[in-house]
């Protein structure tokens, strides 16, 4: 297809009639109609919205930052991911990753779209915040620079889908480099939105934004598995069972390292003695949401990986599985967590009882855009996989 | 110019919450029991009768400290967040996004949400009403029972505030943060 001076490379077949002539298996039927329930609850969920505005959330005063915040975490963090994977090849020119750099590249940038997505419904003005980001830019603060950048970085990793489909490897590389140190610049912002936070002594410091960094690459992997799980309906080749061996075996050490940090992190928190940050963290390990994390994200793959060294495919693409719930729940617990402590422990209402813990749990509307926003990355994952050719060129 | 401040002779305050009253009415405040800029805080009677410990029972009157190091200024993606000519840490609504940043990064809860336009809103000090009249002391200051409130301009070595400042040890909330806040509890 020529658009300009552009020429994107479709799919000869690429038509509507491509997109719903999916093979209709039990599997491939539930998984559409959920895909079509999920929208259909994006368009309920942001009608809500539009209705009641921020009243359709359960966001209050004491904890303003609810589902959304995570769910968007969590997209963006899945796009970083996906681009660290996607670079082991084409960037830094590890042979056995190649295969998967155009698709996880297509995948960084459907993730973040969602991302996006789900967060323009969780700021009470985008359309003043593009123009103000402009006119009078906040650069003293973190959520600036992470939005800035992801910005920037949207835009590099569509050009470099480009050169990757018109298989100009040269010019992929640079803006694959380009867009990968914007990207790990922008999610290492994200973490320092938490990690700037004075009044929040359980996030702040220099924890969370290298901490994201190491989530995301496995993050990654995880997905790497899921994609190429379905490209292959889990029947793999040779070629794939290398490259899903190489990636198993960076996850074990990349757990183990997270499982590491975390430790540290919990028990510095829970004994340094710091107010507020030890009474929170025995309060965190006393909750159900961070055993899911710590189970599913780490636990599971990492013995799945100790088995055999990674050498089971399959098993890792089900312990991916469980390890994207898990960091659904990590992300989650960060956002939470940070704001579970109040601010103000004293009583300013008659007959009020002494503030204790923050409770919060999503409303309808909340969950319904989230659940929307992955309906729309599945979406449009999909639409992509039946668009463009994301396997790996012959001879590449 | 001035730089504005507060203190407080907090353990005057007998949490009639006059002040919460007369701040919603003079600046029109929403309704609302989360939609205040002020507020009294009290904890419980520690101890038990006969051995009660009537220290513990003080009141604390507060609101947004106006910190010279605002954290919420610092957080602002479009410095909505701003600091006035007379040193006042304001929000612009227009240019507020409510991305809610500031809310949390803020270490005294004392911002909220103004559903009627959808921005966050905090103490000004009375500056678009009181001050904008030409009028010298805040709505709260001027309504307390028992004078717990001087407002007045921490540059003006003459100004009440500033004497109390002078005479009377002081504290401020959440020191350790290095917000330095313009109000000052008085001891």
């Amino acid at each position: 297809m020529k658009i300009g001076p552009l020429s994107i490379p479709l799919k000869e077949d690429f038509s509507l009639k491509s997109i719903l002539g999916f093979e209709k298996t039990p599997v491939n039927m539930l998984l559409a109609l959920s895909v079509i329930a999920m929208l259909v609850m994006l368009v309920v969920g942001i009608g809500n919205y539009l209705i009641h505005s921020h009243h359709a959330y359960n966001v209050t005063r004491q904890h303003p930052w609810g589902l959304l915040i995570a769910v968007y975490i969590f997209f963006v963090v899945s796009s970083t991911g996906f681009c660290i994977v996607g670079s082991l090849g084409d960037v830094f020119g590890f042979k056995d990753f190649t295969m998967i750099s155009k698709r996880a590249i297509f995948g960084s940038i459907v993730t973040i779209l969602a991302g996006f997505t789900v967060i323009a419904f969780e700021i009470g003005h985008p359309v003043t915040m593009m123009i103000y980001n402009v006119l009078t830019p906040g650069l003293t603060s973190a959520i600036w620079w992470m939005g800035t950048l992801y910005g920037l970085y949207l835009t590099f990793m569509i050009i470099e889908f480009y050169f990757l489909l018109n298989n100009d490897m040269k010019k992929a590389k640079i803006f694959g480099l380009t867009g990968l140190l914007v990207g790990l610049a922008a999610h290492s912002n994200l973490g320092s939105v938490f990690g700037f936070l004075n009044a929040r002594t359980i996030s702040q410091g220099v924890y969370y934004p290298t901490y994201f960094i190491l989530t995301a690459f496995i993050t990654g992997i995880f997905l790497s598995f899921i994609i190429m799980g379905f490209r292959y309906k889990l029947n793999f080749n040779e070629k794939t069972k290398k490259l899903l061996e190489g990636l198993a075996k960076i996850q074990g050490l990349l757990i183990s390292i997270l499982i590491f940090f975390m430790t540290w992190k919990l028990l510095t928190d829970m004994y340094g003695g710091v107010p507020t940050r030890s009474d929170v963290a025995h309060h965190i390990i006393h909750t159900a949401p961070f055993w899911a994390e710590v189970i599913l994200v780490m636990i599971i793959p990492l013995l799945v990986i100790l088995k055999d060294f990674g050498k089971s495919p399959v098993l890792m693409f089900w312990a991916s599985l469980s390890g994207m719930v898990g960091i659904f729940f990590m992300r989650y617990n960060l956002v939470h967590d940070t704001q579970v402590k109040p601010l103000q422990m004293m009583k300013i209402r008659e007959y009020q009882l002494s503030p204790e813990w923050i409770h919060y749990f999503p409303s309808a509307s909340e969950i319904m855009i989230s659940l929307g926003g992955l309906g729309l990355c599945i979406l449009l994952y999909y639409v992509g996989t039946r668009a463009f050719n994301l396997d790996e060129e012959e001879g590449h | 110019m001035a730089r504005y401040g507060m203190a407080l002779d907090y353990k005057n305050c007998i949490n009639c919450k006059a002040c919460e009253v007369a701040c919603k009415e003079e600046n029109g405040v929403e309704l609302g029991a989360e939609k205040h800029r002020i507020w009294v805080g009290a904890n419980d009677v520690k101890g038990e009768w006969p051995l009660l410990d009537i220290a513990s029972a003080a009141f604390l009157p507060s609101q947004c400290q106006h910190c010279e190091d605002a954290p919420c200024q610092e957080v602002c993606p479009t410095n909505a967040t701003y600091y006035d000519e007379n040193h006042v840490v304001r929000v612009d609504s227009d240019k507020c996004i409510l991305c809610s940043y500031c809310m949390n990064a803020c270490p005294y809860d004392a911002r909220y949400v103004d559903d009627r336009t959808m921005t966050v809103d905090k103490c000004t000090f009375c500056s678009d009403t009181r001050l904008a009249r030409g009028e010298t002391t805040t709505a709260c200051q001027a309504t307390c029972p028992t004078k717990v409130r001087t407002f007045g301009d921490l540059d003006d070595p003459n100004s009440e505030i500033s004497e109390l400042l002078r005479t009377r040890e002081h504290f401020s909330l959440k020191a350790h943060l290095g917000t330095n806040p313009k109000l000052f509890y008085l001891t």
